[in-house]
């Protein structure tokens, strides 16, 4: 029941709003939801990995960014001169006529194929220096957030690119038959996700490493490769993140996800990650992410002053990293009473 | 098993949810109108005011406002109007974030068939029709600095330039940098070549490029900023430098700004600011409120029209008749007389 904790309290919460509001069940509504569930549900899945090995990543967001505008620097179909005529890679890297691919079959293949190799080369940076170099990942990764975002905001002097191919927009915003593609790649990765975790040793491994690290080494777990994998995970599903939010904000953006990092971190721990590490099911993921997107829906539905949706929804986040420590505190109190006894 | 259980049966209420999707039962009473009204923040003095001016208008009309601070994420804007949309609203007013994802935002609104007015900052390109209304920028930038180079030329010496460039997504900061342009091309023989600062519209980016820009060339004695917002960062770097003095002192740094907000008529009451370009901020504030509202009582879903505020240049010559004319003048005589006992 306890698993299931966060999705009775949504739809719970849901009904409540429903009956004060009743658009909030209509199709429209349902399916802007669902629309932005699934970009933010790619990134909460990501960070999962992070926070189930003990650490976080804060360069998620930045890592859309950087990604979001190498994307459309090689697939968008034509660029501005008046905005991009005094970039170092005008002429080098894209010109009047487009990105480096533009109007190629390939472009958007490999545009997508360079942006979640970028999003890997990033975690895999940010793992090797958490666990080769034992520096802090909150440190790392914070210093990550500022370069990649500085670079994105670099790359393209801060200017947002247009003009993305219609197969790319479809990615964000089309679907196959009545299922929207956004949907397909996230439920896909989110049964990659429980595949790793729940099947397979790698998953074990990941728990352990987050639970006691030093056991794990022990035990015989490469801690090491473990952290650096789940950093690379992180990375990967940023770039799938960014690829959605690209697609449907039909831009390549500098500042893509710039205040999204709360949204994302808030998220996996309303759904029950833990930021102290082991604890965290795909299943959580997707309870935060639904309870998360139908707080903020419900709030913008409601003639309340704009301040009041920040504090609400920073309030409700708070009570959660509340319970998550109350938890692990209770928690950590019957081990060491256990182990008296 | 009986956990499976369990699950499935909280999963029911979401699939009777479902169900009852697209209920026709609406939030509103009949012949209320109700208004979104998204805005990308309210970072600056102009935004503050344009914000309080358009809410308590509406709310005086008896119009419902939902309020949404986007946080200068695009994303975010881009869902609370698709949720405003699904609430059914009648109208959409939006202060965007940029001028490309003004255009993805109106194609959703188009798309609903829900007429939108953009305040103040314009979409990209025409593509999808709204009611728009913006300052003559262009215009406004170039009497400012024309008048700043009247000014200058009775220094008898050839003068250094220095404009502080806004974000260049945004329409207005491009418009306000080619007016500034106009009015130094324009004196030749007056000027050396123009610095340009990169603001991206933040106030610690300027300090920290304007600090960095002068330190390369001291001898900057013309300064124009594309608003008036970031007087306090000049003040902060030119006074160190012995380089703020008012009017008439030898080694007064000519400057101008554009928006006229109260500090910029502070300013210039000391004599510190030579002129200054004027946005007519309760003109533009009624001028797209009446246009939506008279679009929502003739049943136009799709409105098209361009609204131009051609502001003016308030300068030290025309300061006494046209004072009242600037909306920083007018809400400060407005916050004394309340003061006042």
């Amino acid at each position: 029941m306890s698993d299931h904790f966060v999705l009775v309290i949504t739809v719970l919460y849901f009904l409540l709003i429903w009956a004060i509001y009743p658009h909030m069940a209509g199709r429209r509504n349902i399916a802007n939801l669902f629309s932005n569930v699934w970009p933010l549900l790619a990134l909460v899945i990501g960070q999962m990995f992070v926070l189930i090995v003990g650490g976080i990543d804060l360069s998620q967001t930045s890592i859309m960014a950087v990604t979001s505008v190498l994307g459309a620097m090689i697939m968008a179909g034509r660029f501005d001169p008046a905005k991009f005529e005094q970039n170092p890679l005008w002429s080098v890297v894209f010109s009047e006529q487009g990105g480096l691919l533009a109007g190629s079959g390939w472009a958007v293949p490999a545009a997508i194929l360079i942006m979640l190799v970028v999003g890997i080369g990033i975690g895999l940076f940010n793992g090797m220096a958490v666990a080769k170099l034992k520096m802090p990942p909150f440190m790392v990764t914070l210093v990550a957030m500022s370069f990649y975002s500085g670079l994105a905001i670099y790359l393209t002097r801060s200017e947002n690119i247009m003009h993305l191919p219609d197969s790319f927009i479809a990615i964000g915003k089309g679907s196959l038959g009545p299922v929207p593609s956004a949907m397909l790649i996230v439920v896909t990765l989110a049964v990659l996700a429980f595949v790793i975790l729940n099947l397979s040793i790698l998953g074990r491994w990941f728990y352990a490493v987050g639970q006691n690290i030093r056991t794990a080494r022990v035990s015989g777990v490469p801690t090491e490769r473990v952290v650096i994998v789940a950093y690379v995970f992180s990375g990967f599903c940023a770039a799938i993140g960014s690829i959605l939010y690209s697609a449907r904000l039909e831009a390549g953006r500098p500042t893509l996800g710039r205040n999204l990092l709360l949204d994302v971190i808030g998220a996996a721990v309303i759904g029950g990650i833990s930021l102290y590490g082991g604890k965290g099911r795909v299943l959580w993921a997707v309870y935060g992410v639904l309870f998360f997107v139908v707080l903020d829906n419900s709030l913008n539905k409601m003639p309340l002053e704009f301040y009041s949706i920040d504090i609400i929804k920073g309030g409700v986040i708070l009570m959660a990293v509340l319970l998550d420590s109350l938890r692990t505190s209770i928690a950590s109190r019957q081990t060491a009473a256990e182990g008296i006894s | 098993m009986a956990n499976t259980k369990q699950f499935i049966l909280m999963l029911l209420p979401i699939f009777v949810l479902f169900m009852n999707g697209g209920c026709s039962r609406k939030d509103k009473e009949p012949g209320q109108v109700t208004i979104c009204f998204a805005f990308q923040d309210l970072e600056t003095e102009y935004w503050v005011a344009a914000h309080k001016a358009i809410t308590e208008t509406l709310k005086d009309k008896n119009i419902t406002v939902l309020q949404h601070n986007a946080h200068q994420d695009a994303n975010r804007q881009l869902e609370q109007i698709r949720d405003a949309i699904a609430q059914d609203v009648d109208g959409i007013i939006m202060i965007p974030q940029d001028g490309e994802s003004a255009v993805t935002i109106i194609g959703e609104a188009n798309k609903a068939s829900i007429p939108i007015a953009v305040f103040n900052r314009p979409p990209a390109n025409k593509s999808n029709p709204a009611l728009v209304v913006v300052a003559d920028n262009t215009k406004i930038a170039e009497e400012t600095v024309a008048y700043m180079a009247k000014t200058a030329r009775n220094l008898n010496r050839k003068m250094t330039p220095l404009i502080l460039v806004g974000d260049l997504g945004d329409q207005n900061s491009i418009e306000r940098k080619n007016g500034f342009y106009n009015a130094v091309n324009a004196n030749p023989d007056l000027f050396k070549k123009p610095i340009e600062v990169p603001t991206k519209w933040d106030a610690a980016t300027t300090l920290a490029n304007l600090e960095a820009a002068l330190q390369v060339e001291s001898a900057v004695d013309f300064v124009f900023t594309s608003s008036d917002f970031l007087y306090p960062q000049i003040k902060a770097v030119l006074e160190p430098l012995g380089k703020w003095k008012p009017i008439g002192d030898a080694g007064h740094v000519i400057l101008g700004g554009l928006d006229g907000d109260s500090t910029a008529y502070k300013l210039m009451k000391k004599g510190y600011v030579d002129a200054t370009g004027v946005q007519d901020l309760f003109f533009e504030a009624d001028a797209i409120m009446e246009a939506l509202l008279d679009s929502i009582e003739k049943g136009q879903t799709k409105p098209e029209k361009w609204i131009q505020d051609p502001g003016f240049a308030l300068t030290q010559e025309n300061m006494a008749e046209r004072q009242m004319d600037m909306w920083g003048c007018r809400i400060l005589k407005q916050a004394e007389a309340g003061a006042a006992p």
